[in-house]
């Protein structure tokens, strides 16, 4: 089985601190990987590693076929990276955040893509209300649904259960299950064991910046 | 519409509607814009002749000043909506982050301009319209040059604790040949350009616009990465 993120003795250091240390790591295409470990063991730090928002320190990484830092845009266009704080404009309203999103990423989405990608993660009704009365909950479905606006190869989640009510958990879990039977790979990293190790292929476990335990 | 300008026009897009829904900033330049020429204009007093030769220095400085405020916005709105970087994360070169925020100061400066050049003129007792049209190319490569290191040093800055400070502590010093430019080629052309010397000032102008812009074009990529 190929592998959508092949990482050897990756190393990422910011001044003097080390956030990750010789990581290696596989991720199959169609499969989904759970990465655990406690607050500052690295596990944001390896996402936006692998999103080409950070360069290696050391090591050699290689995502959807590309070892950075070549094939940057290549890799954007087959990955999608949901930061834990999200991406949203306060004074747009939910289609317009999407259209900009969809229009930044090349996506030929209509009005109707736009409002379907919306009340996949119940958001219909709030379509048109600017994103500044939204709470965070409603937040965090609004970054589900641009992840929905092209087809992905490779999906990062940062924290994706933060903030979201049970209905919302479910609607991830879907979200990673469809995307997980289209062949794209999925990364999830999260606080919550149970939640990011339920369709997980691999469950890894990260301390001080190292692999300690990776689980089939 | 091939990638780059797509892109482009889409923040570019994203940046106007933001603006006109709050329309916060543009009324806090305009109150701005219109204190200092008042201020130039108390400080002057009622000697016609005096503000009529100033008059091209005391706009450009107007300009300078009021756009400085629009300049230290134009990544703050991204970093409120989870970070400039993130802009990153979609395909494409990252060259249209910077032209279309480019874009959107060069549309706000205008805007701004709309209204500073008739306020000036009544303020001052100047008439640009006896030299509408090189007045008008002087603002565009005015504006232009201001707006290209501008929304560079903005970007280079939004990440700093003290960006406030540090945007025009290094902005000013780059905007010289800017503000020499256009202040002279404004107060030439004002006075009839009797010695020739408003061409001279609109080539250092033009060509300093054409070299900041390939430069800071050139650089901005850097200027995004972590």
């Amino acid at each position: 089985m190929s592998l959508a993120v092949a990482a050897e003795g990756v190393t990422r250091r910011f001044g003097r601190r080390w956030a990750l240390r010789g990581v290696d790591l596989t991720v199959p295409r169609g499969a989904v990987v759970a990465l655990l470990g406690a607050n500052g063991t690295g596990k944001t730090t390896l996402l936006r590693l692998i999103s080409t928002l950070l360069k290696p320190t050391a090591g050699r990484l290689e995502v959807l076929g590309h070892t950075l830092p070549a094939g940057g845009d290549e890799i954007r266009t087959g990955a999608a990276f949901m930061t834990a704080g999200g991406h949203a404009y306060e004074e747009l309203t939910g289609v317009e955040n999407l259209r900009f999103a969809a229009r930044m990423s090349g996506t030929d989405a209509t009005d109707d893509d736009l409002r379907d990608a919306l009340a996949a993660f119940d958001l219909r009704g709030a379509a048109d209300l600017p994103v500044r009365g939204w709470s965070t909950g409603m937040r965090k479905r609004l970054e589900l649904a641009r992840l929905r606006l092209r087809p992905l190869e490779l999906v990062l989640l940062d924290e994706p259960f933060v903030s979201l009510d049970e209905d919302g958990v479910g609607l991830v879990h879907d979200a990673v299950r469809g995307w997980r039977d289209a062949g794209a790979a999925v990364v999830i990293a999260s606080h919550r064991v149970e939640d990011a190790s339920r369709h997980a292929d691999d469950v890894v476990r990260l301390v001080g910046g190292r692999v300690d335990d990776v689980t089939a | 519409m091939s990638d780059l300008p797509r892109r482009a026009a889409a923040i570019l897009w994203k940046d106007i509607l933001s603006e006109t829904r709050t329309r916060q900033g543009f009324t806090a330049m305009l109150s701005f814009a219109a204190l200092v020429l008042f201020m130039f204009s108390f400080a002057i007093g009622v000697d016609n002749d005096l503000l009529g030769r100033l008059a091209g220095g005391l706009l450009w400085v107007a300009i300078v000043f009021t756009g400085t405020l629009s300049l230290g916005r134009t990544f703050q709105n991204e970093e409120l909506a989870g970070g400039t970087r993130l802009l990153r994360l979609y395909p494409g070169d990252v060259r249209a982050i910077y032209l279309g925020k480019l874009a959107g100061n060069l549309v706000v400066l205008a805007a701004l301009e709309v209204v500073l050049f008739p306020a000036a003129a009544i303020l001052y007792q100047v008439d640009f319209t006896a030299q509408a049209g090189p007045l008008l190319l002087v603002a565009v490569l005015g504006t232009f040059g201001f707006s290209v290191i501008g929304t560079f040093f903005s970007a280079l800055t939004v990440h700093l604790r003290a960006r406030e400070l540090l945007l025009p502590l290094l902005l000013f010093p780059a905007l010289v040949p800017v503000v020499l430019g256009s202040v002279g080629a404004t107060e030439a052309f004002l006075a009839g350009d009797p010695l020739g010397r408003a061409g001279g000032w609109l080539r250092l102008l033009a060509s300093y616009d054409v070299i900041l812009f390939v430069v800071c074009l050139w650089i901005f990529p850097v200027v995004l990465e972590e």
